[in-house]
Order: structure tokens, then C-alpha cells, then sequence
């Protein structure tokens, strides 16, 4: 009898906290300054929009959410003391926003350490949610392997048996790319016709063009990016390297932020991406409306993968009736909840979200779909073991 | 056969349109070294600046060609100014080479964050007056890159002119031998290294622009050329005309043709490997100094 009433004590008592009118503290540590500021700005103003959503339809189980944002300057060392403030000093319950994939290692271990749960909504390193894996990191947007899926696919369905010719920069993230869409690529059929790895912040590829042409290409991928984009995609269509050949790519390589310098040289590539504003659904195209009028900007990949995050923390918490660390993680792992990219789902495995995936072509300034293949074929393999 | 055709014989023409690049580059530096004694650590941002002064320029209204040729005047104007202005102050000091080398990088640094602010940090692009290219025995010749060949060789040659065969070549060599006497013969040596200041700075802006459609437009575009522009000087020679002009189209070769063989990562330091070489052979480089050869 008294135990029966205990329990129900601690159970009314968890209740009442539970209730509680204090708002849900939320860190977010991304870059507003440095390389990446861009993206950390469209960071910013997806979690900003979804927070008053949010917050206006009543919050999380009747609490509002505040967000605490902290700059990180693209810097893991700085993420690292920046995620160690909110978690000691603000005493935030939920962690998110970094962008530079190493930085969402570190602050995964500071997470692990402060016994948090963190989220990633833009990071491309698949040993995030591979073998570096933690039971508190989450990831909501697509990996690099599953971009390289979404490419592969849309190559062997239009190009079959095609002979690719590699192009990538010549550092960590070059050469895995392009290993992991060589595999993927040829796992569907292609042949290698060459690789070759240029300096970053190369001036002139043209040396490398002798190379691709005498190999004859059907196909050109490359997952340079930033300025190098800009001088590569001019001086193929230069020497015409790029004339009846398809240029492929990363999904960084043509970004809003270079492609007004490539100009028309950009038609006609394609790369696999998780995101287009043009994805024809009613959510996407709400949201969309919303973004735009808040913003004078439309969304890209990283402002909607970041909104999408604070509807899964939202979902997990009223799920678990508890904001206690725990009994999220349970609540998250296996969840489906509903996104502009429609609904996505948390692999229980690696904390990976599932997406369809979307093959999109660069058309006079615009990303329009033209594949899309479904989360259980992009997913891959669960390589994580320590969870 | 194959090999000759589409890769050796296209390496060997784009190292020489990317050679030519450099030795306009390195005429304005080793000009500017070797009458001033400076050291002018702002050049690769010259470069900059007359990249994004013709893309201003091209933006009002004017075209390529008339921005081609307003670009370098009005830069030579802001290399006159800087000389007046900036250099002439700590030249005469007993430290001239840190003194004018710390002013010059710090020049170089304030106007690259300015062009960020001004124009911001995203590449601009300049389309290339002369579109289409020339299939010839299967190699790809871009007419614009020709253009760039040919006009950078008569500017370069022009150059060679004016300082070896015009009277005020003479005077600028004879300024670089022994300032104080030609000072004494009534040249009027303060206008002479003002002036050679700008000629040196109009050079770097008509690399940029020349060069702009082909390599796009951004801020930091000033160290692309800058680091092999010091080492073709320190190689040819600090102050030598011929010295600047060989070790450039050489070195941009050795570069080229090497990429076909090492990673290309690597033909950075191949080309500093033989700057070290040729510095422990012959300090003075290979050939001698502007007025002293």
C-alpha cells in the first residue's frame, strides 16, 4: 500500500514537473561568422522559424521553447567550449546547429559527457552515424552516402553503364566522396575511365583536361567546391571538355552562393540531394511561403533540415512526456515525424534520420527534380556497433 | 601517338598561356624590386584590385576592351599615390626592407578585406570577350586564351622596349645603378621611382584583368599568382627583366609537364624545391639585377 503510494506520489510529482510553465531550453552552437556563416544563417533562420511556430501553437506539452545561440566560427575547438557553456552554465536540455562535420564529433562527446542529446541537421560525414556513432548524436539530415545513392541511381537509369571520370580536390573530403560515389556508381554498373586529384584552390584545371578527354568520358563527376566550382565549370566549357558529356556532383559543388559566377556553364549538372525548394508537396510548399516571408530568402537544405529538428525534439518530448535525456532517446529512436521532405524516420541502429532522396539538375538558376529514390534504397548499411 | 596528341601537346599550350600570367606578374615585382630595393608584399592585391575595378568598370557600361586598357591607367594612378604617400615615407629609413615589406603586406591585407566589404566574399564572374575555340589536329584551342598568349607576349615585349631602348628606360636604369648621381645629373629620382611604382602596379592590374575571365573574381584572388610570381623572381633574378621572363615560362612548364606524372599537389613544391636548389647554387639568381647588368 505504501509503496502504491509513493509511486503514484513520484508519478504526480514527475507529472507536475513536467507541467511546468519554465520554457525548454534549446542550445545552438554554429557558425555566425567565418567560411560557413552562410550556412550557419540559414541554420538560424529555420530554427527560428519552426521555434514560433512552435511556440505560437502552444510549445511542447504546454512549454515554450527559447533558443541560446552561441557562434562556433566553423571551429570544432571553439564548438567544443561553446557546448560545454550551454550544457554547464545555460543548462540547456536539447543540443543542435553545428555545421563543420568534425565539430559534430567533438560536441557529440561533450553531449556524451554532460549525459545530453545532440542533433545535426547539416554535417556530411557518414562516420557521424557510422563508426563514430553515439547513443546521444542524432543525425535529421541525409549523409554523403546517401546523396551518392540518390546520384547513382538517377546515373544508371539515364546513363546506363556509363564511364565516369573522377575529379576531385585533393584533401579528406575530395577523396572520399568521390570513393564513396565510385562505389556507389559502380556498384550500379559504371566504369572508371580515370581519376584525378587537383590542389585545393587550384587556379587552372585546364592540365588536367588532356587527361579526361584522351580517356573519353561519358560522364565527369567532381565534388570540388566553393570558387574552384566557379574556375572548373568555366574552363570545361572553355575547351568544351563538358560538350556531350554529363557533369555530375556533390551536392556542395553548385551551391546559391556560386552559381551566379558559373552562370549558364552550370546548366545541366546534376547532383543527389536531400532537399529541393521545388519538392511538389502541400507541407513543402507552406513552408516554403513561410521561409520566404520571414526570410527574403528561400530555404535550402540546411534552413530546412533545421526546422525539421525542433518538430522531432517536440515530438520525442511529448512522446516521452519528459524532457529527461533517457526516455527522449527512447522516443526518438525508431520516430517518424512529418518534415517539408515529407515524413522522415530515425533508424533505431545509428540515429540516422531516413529520407527519400532527390537527384536534382542545375537549370538556369534553379535545382529541378529529376529522380528521387526512396529512403529503404538510400539508407545503406547500419555501420554503427556501439549502440 | 594518342598521348602526344591529347595530353603532352595541350599540357605544353595551357603551361604556356598559364606562364605567360606569371611573367606579367613577376615583370611588375622584380621592376619594382630592382630600382626601388622594395619588396612589394601588396602586388598579388594590385592584382585583385584591377580585376575588380574592370568588372566595376564592365558593370557601368564600358566593354572589355575599353576596361582592358582604362584599368591599368587608373591603378597605375593608385600605385603613384601609394608610392607618394605610403613607401616614400619609410624608404629613406635605415631598415628600408622590413620597414617597406611589413607597410606593403599590410596594404596588401587592408585592400583585400576592403574588396570583401565592397564586393563581397562570393566570386564574380567576367565573361570572356572572345567566345569559341579552334579544334586543330585534335588539340582545343580557346581564342580567348590565344588572345592572352599573343597580347601578354607583345605587352612583355613592349615592356623589354621601354626600359632597354626608350630614353626613360634609361634614366629608370640608370636611377636603379646610382641614385645619387643620376639625381645629380637633374633626373628627377623621386618621380622616377613614384612612377616605377605605378608601372609595376598597372602590370599586376593588367594580369588581373586579363586574366579575370579565366579565372573568375574573388577577393583573395591575389595569392594565386603572387607565391610563383616570388619564386620566378627569386630564380630569374631580383631586378632582372630577361631573369623574370625565362624562369616564368619555364617554370610554369616544369610545373605543367610534371602534373602528368607526380600528384599535382606536388608541383607547388617541386617549384619551391628548385627555388631552394637555385638560391644554395647562385644567391643572386640567375641573371643580374636591373641597371647592374
Amino acid at each position: 500500500m505504501k509503496t502504491v503510494f509513493i509511486a503514484t506520489l513520484t508519478t504526480l510529482a514527475a507529472a507536475a514537473a513536467f507541467a511546468q510553465s519554465t520554457p525548454i531550453r534549446i542550445g545552438v552552437v554554429t557558425p555566425l561568422s567565418g567560411t560557413y556563416a552562410g550556412i550557419g544563417q540559414q541554420v538560424r533562420w529555420g530554427l527560428d522559424l519552426a521555434a514560433r511556430e512552435i511556440n505560437a501553437a502552444g510549445g511542447v506539452a504546454g512549454r515554450q521553447l527559447e533558443l541560446i545561440y552561441e557562434d562556433e566560427e566553423a571551429n570544432p575547438a571553439v564548438a567544443v567550449q561553446k557546448a560545454e557553456k550551454l550544457f554547464q552554465v545555460s543548462k540547456v536540455d536539447f543540443l543542435t546547429g553545428t555545421v563543420n562535420s568534425g565539430s559534430t564529433l567533438a560536441v557529440g562527446q561533450v553531449a556524451e559527457r554532460n549525459g545530453k542529446l545532440m542533433a545535426t541537421t547539416v554535417s556530411f560525414a557518414d562516420s557521424i552515424t557510422g563508426d563514430k556513432c553515439s547513443p546521444n548524436v542524432f543525425r535529421v539530415n541525409a549523409r554523403a552516402g546517401m546523396q551518392s545513392a540518390a546520384l547513382a541511381d538517377w546515373m544508371a537509369t539515364t546513363r546506363p553503364n556509363a564511364n565516369v571520370f573522377y575529379l576531385g580536390p585533393d584533401y579528406e573530403m575530395g577523396r572520399s566522396t568521390v570513393a564513396a560515389f565510385k562505389s556507389a556508381a559502380e556498384g550500379k554498373g559504371a566504369k572508371s575511365a580515370g581519376e584525378v586529384f587537383a590542389p585545393l584552390d587550384n587556379k587552372d584545371y585546364s592540365p588536367y583536361f588532356g587527361q579526361i578527354r584522351s580517356s573519353r568520358p561519358t560522364v565527369i563527376y567532381t565534388s570540388v567546391a566553393g570558387n574552384d566550382t566557379v574556375r572548373l565549370f568555366n574552363q570545361m566549357a572553355e575547351f568544351g571538355v563538358s560538350r556531350n558529356v554529363q557533369v555530375v556532383g556533390a551536392s556542395g559543388t553548385v551551391t546559391s552562393q556560386n552559381l551566379a559566377a558559373i552562370g549558364r556553364n552550370a546548366d545541366g549538372f546534376v547532383t543527389g540531394v536531400g532537399y529541393s525548394p521545388l519538392i511538389d508537396s502541400p507541407e513543402n510548399k507552406r513552408f516554403v511561403t513561410a521561409f520566404e516571408a520571414a526570410n527574403k530568402a528561400l530555404p535550402d537544405l540546411y534552413g530546412t533540415d533545421s526546422y525539421g529538428v525542433l518538430y522531432l525534439y517536440k515530438a520525442a518530448v511529448e512522446k516521452a512526456r519528459s524532457t529527461e535525456t533517457d526516455r527522449v532517446r527512447e522516443a526518438m529512436r525508431g520516430m517518424s515525424w512529418s518534415t517539408p521532405q515529407g515524413v522522415k524516420t530515425i533508424r533505431a541502429g545509428d540515429h540516422q534520420a531516413m529520407q527519400d532522396m532527390y537527384a536534382v539538375r542545375v537549370n538556369s538558376g534553379k535545382f529541378e527534380i529529376v529522380g528521387r529514390v526512396s529512403a529503404a534504397a538510400a539508407i545503406g548499411p547500419d555501420a554503427c556497433t556501439r549502440f | 601517338m594518342d598521348w602526344l596528341q591529347f595530353v603532352l601537346a595541350p599540357q605544353v599550350i595551357n603551361g604556356l598561356s598559364i606562364g605567360v600570367a606569371v611573367v606579367l606578374m613577376a615583370l611588375g615585382l622584380t621592376i619594382i624590386f630592382g630600382l626601388l630595393d622594395v619588396i612589394n608584399m601588396a602586388h598579388g592585391e594590385f592584382y585583385a584590385l584591377g580585376a575588380f575595378v574592370a568588372v566595376a568598370l564592365i558593370g557601368m557600361g564600358l566593354s572589355f576592351w575599353l576596361a582592358l586598357l582604362v584599368t591599368p591607367v587608373l591603378l597605375a594612378l593608385v600605385g603613384y599615390l601609394s608610392e607618394r604617400t605610403l613607401v616614400q615615407r619609410v624608404f629613406h629609413s635605415k631598415d628600408r626592407h622590413t620597414l617597406t615589406l611589413l607597410l606593403t603586406f599590410g596594404l596588401g591585407v587592408v585592400m583585400e578585406d576592403a574588396l570583401k566589404i565592397v564586393f563581397g566574399a562570393n566570386p564574380l564572374r567576367l565573361e570572356a570577350p572572345i567566345q569559341g575555340a579552334t579544334e586543330m589536329l585534335g588539340l582545343f584551342f580557346p581564342h580567348y586564351r590565344l588572345f592572352v598568349m599573343l597580347f601578354g607576349g607583345a605587352v612583355i615585349a613592349a615592356v623589354w622596349l621601354l626600359v632597354f631602348r626608350t630614353p626613360l628606360g634609361a634614366m629608370v636604369r640608370a636611377a636603379a645603378f646610382d641614385r645619387h648621381m643620376t639625381a645629380s645629373l637633374g633626373v628627377p629620382v623621386h618621380k622616377v621611382y613614384a612612377a616605377t611604382f605605378a608601372f609595376g602596379v598597372a602590370l599586376a592590374a593588367l594580369a588581373g584583368v586579363l586574366l579575370a575571365p579565366m579565372y573568375s573574381v574573388f577577393p583573395t584572388m591575389g595569392r594565386d599568382f603572387v607565391f610563383i610570381a616570388f619564386s620566378v623572381v627569386i630564380i630569374g633574378g631580383m631586378g632582372s627583366i630577361k631573369g623574370a621572363v625565362l624562369a616564368g615560362l619555364v617554370l610554369t612548364q616544369v610545373q605543367s609537364i610534371s602534373s602528368l606524372w607526380i600528384s599535382p599537389v606536388w608541383s607547388d613544391p617541386l617549384l619551391f624545391g628548385i627555388m631552394v636548389l637555385v638560391l644554395v647554387w647562385r644567391p643572386q639568381g640567375l641573371f643580374g639585377r636591373l641597371g647592374h647588368a
